[in-house]
């Protein structure tokens, strides 16, 4: 389990996230709120990729950055901008990903063909990233993130730019994975994914309040 | 209701919101201000004492006696047979690499005045090195010349040998800019010959009489000034890194003003601004737009031979990975496959390997394995280290520093199993010794720089001209 208490994150004056407070168990919560409001800034710090100017992130009770690493060796994260080494492969991506996650390449290989066969982009990995659609790089970057038994995942619109039906099979496999892990999301499928969710908590003005 | 005239974009307002926007950037970037603090810095390297500590120039073997004139000679000298590179490399490496293309590319702005924009910035920026440069000459001076010190006599040959260069540099980068297969490493592949070009086109012209066209073969504009009043073509010069032990003693008075009033000389350092110009107008007028990220991928005979082919058939039930036994091992051999990725990498280093197995391996065993890993390891540097992937990876259970000293190991690996069979034909471990120092020193250049750019220009460039000293030595 994840909480944050009393996260303060400023960009130069301006401040994005004031104070804020929540706990993340094991199961779904989205993340709602206006463009702007902080949603990706607070999946970041989940994902330990920034640091708080304030406050105190713990994971499994133990504080950070003590427990970073224990962490990073169990998170998948999936940003909305990544800079894709464009003139690899999606399975060469995917399986230096694993290396750096320290998982077994050949079971991660096998992981990655059975993710990518359930939404629709198997027959693509072993093309270079560089012939990839918008949706095609998104569902990559949701498939890397998946790789392992992750036991948190923040994942950022991970169901943009696709359409309904591989929305459905990404949503589908996000709502398997909250059965033995906390998922923390932002969609524009909220509506969609709520009765899945253990909270959805609303990021409006700095502050983080259950909708 | 007639329809409203569409608004036509003036070239001038382009021109300077174009120029306006990229020095914005630059005055943002931190490389900005570490090139004008380091070029004063490096300004005491550029000048070597009888120790032989710094760079060298020498005429018959002797060093020149310092004189204000002189200095200014010296510094500029040194920007435009040495330090050029590392110009092409922040050009390349810098803040405005990265435009808006894809919502540029379909406005009506001429193309011209956006690229003489960007252009104006690139050489206001190289120019404004030269300042800082100039200034820290200003200082050296006052410490180091022997006769009058005189600032303007500093100042004068510094600008006059080396601004035109400068200009004509970043005029080079627009037009690689302009042309696809130019804005990746093929420019950077042939911007090195440029480079070793323009270090040998002026000998050409050094036995003949000094006229435009043959200062005009002199783009670093180093053999005038060096040539002093002496007979043409009786010095020999040296430039660079050079034996302390085969100085002779004393020092050469040369006549700097002479060469640098040579007929002909001052006309052709202002026609290299207007080449620069000349560059720009043209890039601008055969500008073709960026391709779309979304590439279709190859259905010819070449491209199914470098293909990974089909993916495996998927089992949509595998379990979730497990953790590897040895997570380091893993990650070498990670680095190892995204190293020589492709199957066109694979037959480069066979032949690499095959080259090796005869001849001299020093020259050409080594120099093929060397150059082939110029290009991978200086790729994979700068795809690992991109800043936006870099914001996913570090958030991975391994450390980044870990993953470089994971790169290096592997670079390593492949400079061996290059060198491999040139070792059992010969039965000698010696083309191994070789290729570990040169696998390690490649390596581990690629990765510094490319870590400290995000990108693989710096690494690209800087291990092709020493490729070229390893070659050429």
């Amino acid at each position: 389990m994840l909480t944050l208490t009393n996260i303060v994150r400023k960009y130069g004056r301006k401040t994005v996230l004031n104070g804020v407070s929540a706990t993340f168990p094991s199961g779904l919560t989205l993340l709602v709120g206006p463009s702007g409001a902080g949603k990706s800034t607070l999946l970041r710090l989940l994902a330990t990729a920034e640091k708080p100017n304030a406050g105190e992130i713990a994971w499994d009770g133990a504080a950070l950055p003590g427990a970073r690493r224990a962490l990073r060796a169990t998170l998948g994260y999936a940003p909305q901008a990544v800079d894709l080494p464009e003139d690899l492969t999606a399975r060469e991506f995917a399986l230096h990903m694993a290396a750096l996650k320290g998982l077994d390449a050949k079971a991660a290989d096998a992981q990655f063909g059975a993710i990518t066969e359930r939404i629709g982009l198997h027959a693509d990995i072993n093309n270079r990233i560089s012939t990839f659609s918008g949706g095609m790089r998104r569902r990559l970057v949701f498939a890397q993130a998946m790789l392992g038994a992750p036991r948190l995942l923040a994942l950022d619109e991970p169901t943009a730019e696709l359409d309904s039906e591989t929305a459905a099979s990404v949503s589908a496999l996000i709502v398997e994975r909250a059965a033995k892990a906390a998922v923390v999301m932002t969609t524009h499928l909220a509506d969609a994914l709520a009765p899945q969710a253990v909270q959805v908590l609303r990021v409006d003005q700095g502050r983080v309040a259950p909708q | 209701m007639m329809p409203r005239a569409q608004p036509v974009p003036q070239p001038a307002a382009v021109l300077r919101s174009s120029l306006s926007t990229s020095l914005a950037r630059y005055r943002r970037s931190w490389g900005l201000w570490l090139l004008l603090l380091i070029a004063p810095i490096g300004a005491r390297f550029m000048i070597s004492d009888e120790s032989g500590k710094g760079i060298v120039i020498a005429i018959n073997d002797q060093l020149p006696v310092l004189s204000s004139a002189m200095l200014g000679v010296w510094l500029g000298i040194v920007v435009t047979t040495l330090l050029l590179p590392a110009g092409y490399i922040y050009l390349r490496a810098n803040t405005n690499r990265r435009q808006p293309w894809q919502v540029e590319e379909v406005t009506a702005a001429p193309r011209v005045a956006m690229l003489m924009g960007r252009f104006l910035a690139d050489a206001a920026v190289l120019l404004g090195t030269l300042g800082t440069l100039t200034l820290a000459g200003w200082l050296l001076g006052w410490l180091m010349v022997s006769g009058p010190y005189s600032p303007w006599r500093i100042t004068y040959p510094l600008w006059l040998i080396a601004a035109p260069p400068l200009v004509a540099l970043a005029a080079l980068r627009i037009l690689f800019d302009a042309v696809p297969w130019l804005r990746g490493a093929l420019g950077d592949l042939a911007y090195f010959f440029v480079w070793v070009a323009s270090l040998v086109l002026p000998i050409l012209g050094a036995d003949q009489p000094s006229s435009f066209g043959t200062n005009l073969l002199d783009y670093p504009g180093f053999v005038r000034p060096l040539k002093g009043g002496e007979t043409v073509g009786s010095n020999s010069i040296q430039i660079g890194g050079v034996d302390p032990g085969t100085l002779k003693p004393g020092r050469i008075d040369l006549d700097v003003a002479a060469g640098l009033n040579a007929p002909g000389y001052v006309a052709a350092r202002f026609a290299w601004i207007g080449i620069a110009v000349g560059l720009v107008l043209f890039a601008g007028l055969i500008y073709r737009p960026h391709r779309s990220g979304r590439k279709r991928p190859g259905h010819g005979r070449i491209a199914k031979l470098l293909s990974a082919g089909p993916p495996p058939a998927a089992r949509v039930d595998a379990p979730p990975a497990h953790a590897t036994r040895s997570a380091s091992i893993g990650l070498v051999l990670a680095e190892f496959r995204l190293i020589g990725a492709g199957r066109l990498f694979l037959l480069l280093a066979m032949a690499a390997a095959l080259a090796g197995t005869a001849g001299d391996y020093r020259h050409i065993g080594s120099a093929a394995a060397l150059l082939l890993l110029v290009f991978a390891l200086s790729a994979h540097a700068g795809r690992s280290e991109a800043r936006g992937l870099l914001r996913l990876t570090a958030t991975t259970a391994t450390p980044p520093m870990a993953r470089r000293a994971a790169f290096i190991a592997a670079g390593l690996c492949w400079s061996l199993v290059i060198a491999l069979p040139a070792a059992v034909v010969r039965g000698s471990g010696e083309p191994l010794l070789l290729a570990l120092s040169t696998g390690a020193a490649a390596a581990a250049t690629a990765m510094a720089l490319g870590a400290l750019t995000g990108s693989s220009f710096a690494p690209r460039v800087v291990l092709l001209i020493g490729w070229y000293v390893y070659f050429s030595s």
